[in-house]
């Protein structure tokens, strides 16, 4: 489960001093999967760096399953490589590396034999349905292939929490579906808690609860009630506003 | 074979050949230029230590390997001829000749005068020498025309035609040639003039034109009558190694400690004052080339590290996201310029082996050097050892420039290097 307490980040520019964040809170349970919505400028990427262990300059209290989270920058890189995983909306896939050893990275990472990398990566390329791509170097797969690529990366080690970052904007409505599919039942299957940022209301809908932010401030904490699949109107607006100045109205 | 593979190349050298392969240009670039440096160092390197050893084997095989003298004696001149001779050598030079690193022992007369054709004289700088020591000399001496002294005690040998090589330009400004005869004077060791003829029995070059022009050798027993004295000036102690000098050193030190007469030992490099002032000045030429080179592999290899830095911006990233500590990725990029130098130097190395082997085929000569009248054939030593010194030098500048580049990437915020673009 994760715990945020009064979460407070800003950002000094010169003289000026932005709000990112003001006094968010909330918890996560273990296994959910989480979106996290709101316009461009909301404080969302914010947020999901914090919880990502990415940024550590912050006021506020977050623990993962009862532990607080280290701000030295060691520990946290070393909480990173056990107990998270990340998903990134470019992919972000060592492009020197195979599918095969681009999963198997972060058991390199935590000290697995070569046997073992090679077998769960392997495993994880077959969940994901990429068995017949592991020697393929991601400039020869799809973008569908190499979100596939990374979640299977994200999840190989068994983390506790996975960040994802947009995970769905690169790629058609299509793929889009079948990699929330996939990050949905391998997330149920692991208990892998999720948190994804995201514009996709389809992957919005898809989640357990959303958070909204809204000028760095919890706007809404709730369960999922979308129309799905979302009115012509509502994707109007979303196309319209890409980087959506204004709030998208996610519920009824 | 993949698992062969996998077992001998590790997954990070693996890796940082991978990464080094992203930008072929770049990458091959700074591999030629550490090759060209490896391969500059190398060679010249290898023809500094051609220069040093021959100039060492030159000067060891010209004054010998050690020097028996009056202690001081190329100190203090003297004001009569061998005023500070030594006397009675024989005994100590039996003694010497019997360790096993000494290859001869050979007592010589330095001595001054005038020499003349019977029309013509020249001021004469002579060498009172045994026969043997023109073949400890060995090829150091260029005898252009006829042949070394003879031996006296040959059947051959005619004690009433004593003989004298003559420099070559002693000879020509004199106008004589072999078979000629030239009346040698010099101040005895009482200060009386003696004069002796002698017939010209060999024209010889050191290669250098003042010495060419003044220089001429005698036999020692001819030189002793002339000077009418029984003493000798040094006495040569000729070693089959250079390297044994220090211990054949040690050994003749304790045989001359128990002469009568008071005794010194001068190695060879105290008197090699043209080996030391060659050597000096190439010391300070290679060292200022060694400076530029080494900049500029700096400066190439942190260029190139910089730039794959800067690109791999996002990916260091993730790398860091994934759970990467900094040092850990630093590392990666130094792996990255030690294969670089590694390749580079062993290219290098590998040219700089090719060259002397060509030398030693084609023999390209050298213009004579300063001050000396002969080319020489150019040679290039090839030393493993001065080629793992110029890798290892290589190396340490490319791991350091490595270094600096990764550490400055790894210091951006994560959040920052992620959006990067």
């Amino acid at each position: 489960m994760i715990v945020f307490n009064h979460i407070q980040r800003h950002y000094q520019f010169g003289n000026q001093t932005v709000q990112a964040l003001s006094d968010v809170s909330g918890e996560i349970q273990t296994g959910e999967m989480v979106a996290l919505c709101g316009p461009s400028g909301s404080g969302k990427s914010t947020l999901l760096n914090i919880l990502g262990l990415l940024d550590m300059q912050y006021q506020g209290e977050v623990s993962l399953d009862g532990s607080a989270l280290p701000k030295q920058a060691k520990h946290a890189a070393m909480l990173r490589r056990t107990q998270l995983g990340f998903i990134f909306q470019r992919f972000n896939l060592i492009p020197v590396m195979s599918a095969l050893e681009n999963v198997a990275y972060p058991l390199l990472l935590n000290g697995f034999d070569k046997k073992q990398q090679r077998y769960k990566a392997e495993q994880m390329l077959d969940w994901v349905g990429l068995s017949d791509f592991i020697h393929h170097r991601p400039d020869h797969l799809s973008g569908g292939q190499q979100q596939r690529v990374a979640i299977a990366r994200a999840l190989v080690h068994k983390p506790s929490l996975v960040i994802a970052d947009e995970p769905t904007a690169s790629l058609d409505s299509k793929t889009a579906n079948l990699v929330v599919d996939i990050m949905k039942n391998l997330g149920q299957e692991m208990g892998t808690t999720f948190i994804v940022a995201t514009h996709d209301i389809r992957m919005a809908s898809r989640c357990d609860r959303t958070i909204e932010l809204l000028d760095g401030k919890l706007n809404r904490f709730d369960n999922n009630q979308f129309d799905f699949p979302p009115s012509e109107a509502h994707l109007r607006e979303a196309q319209n506003k890409p980087n959506g100045r204004e709030v998208i109205s996610w519920a009824n | 074979m993949g698992k062969l593979v996998g077992f001998l190349i590790p997954d990070t050298l693996r890796l940082a050949w991978l990464n080094l392969r992203r930008n072929q240009r770049r990458s091959s670039l700074s591999i030629i230029i550490v090759a060209i440096t490896v391969f500059a160092l190398v060679s010249t390197g290898g023809f500094g230590l051609y220069t040093y050893d021959s100039l060492k084997q030159a000067t060891a095989r010209d004054i010998g390997h050690l020097i028996i003298s009056t202690p001081g004696y190329f100190e203090i001149d003297e004001e009569m001829p061998l005023a500070n001779g030594l006397e009675q050598p024989q005994q100590l030079i039996n003694k010497i000749v019997t360790l096993d690193s000494v290859r001869g022992v050979q007592p010589s007369i330095d001595f001054t005068g005038l020499i003349s054709n019977g029309n013509k004289s020249a001021i004469y700088v002579g060498r009172g020498v045994n026969e043997r020591e023109f073949d400890m000399k060995g090829p150091f001496l260029d005898i252009r025309e006829g042949k070394t002294l003879s031996n006296t005690h040959s059947s051959r040998y005619d004690q009433a035609e004593p003989e004298v090589m003559l420099g070559v330009d002693l000879a020509r400004n004199l106008n004589v040639t072999i078979g000629d005869w030239v009346t040698l004077l010099a101040t005895t060791t009482d200060g009386a003039l003696n004069a002796y003829d002698f017939r010209v029995h060999g024209i010889f070059s050191t290669g250098v034109p003042e010495l060419d022009k003044r220089q001429l050798y005698l036999h020692i027993d001819s030189t002793q009558s002339l000077l009418n004295s029984n003493k000798v000036s040094t006495v040569s102690v000729f070693l089959f190694d250079l390297e044994q000098t220090a211990p054949a050193s040690e050994k003749i030190s304790k045989l001359i400690a128990s002469q009568s007469q008071p005794l010194e030992l001068t190695p060879w490099n105290v008197r090699a004052f043209y080996y030391q002032n060659v050597k000096s000045l190439y010391d300070r030429i290679f060292g200022i080339m060694g400076m530029i080179m080494a900049m500029v592999v700096f400066v190439s290899l942190f260029n190139t590290m910089t730039m794959s830095v800067t690109e791999r911006t996002r990916e260091i990233g993730t790398l860091s996201a994934l759970g990467n500590l900094p040092n850990e990725i630093i590392a990666g990029f130094i792996r990255e310029a030690g294969l670089l130098a590694l390749v580079g130097s062993l290219l290098g190395t590998i040219a700089a082996a090719l060259l002397t082997l060509f030398l030693m085929i084609a023999e390209v000569q050298m213009p004579p050097p300063p001050g000396m009248t002969q080319g020489y054939p150019l040679t290039i030593y090839f030393s493993l050892g001065l080629a793992a010194l110029a890798t290892l030098g290589v190396l340490t500048i490319c791991l350091v420039a490595a270094y600096l580049s990764a550490r400055k990437g790894v210091q951006k915020p994560i959040t920052e290097a992620l959006i990067h673009v």
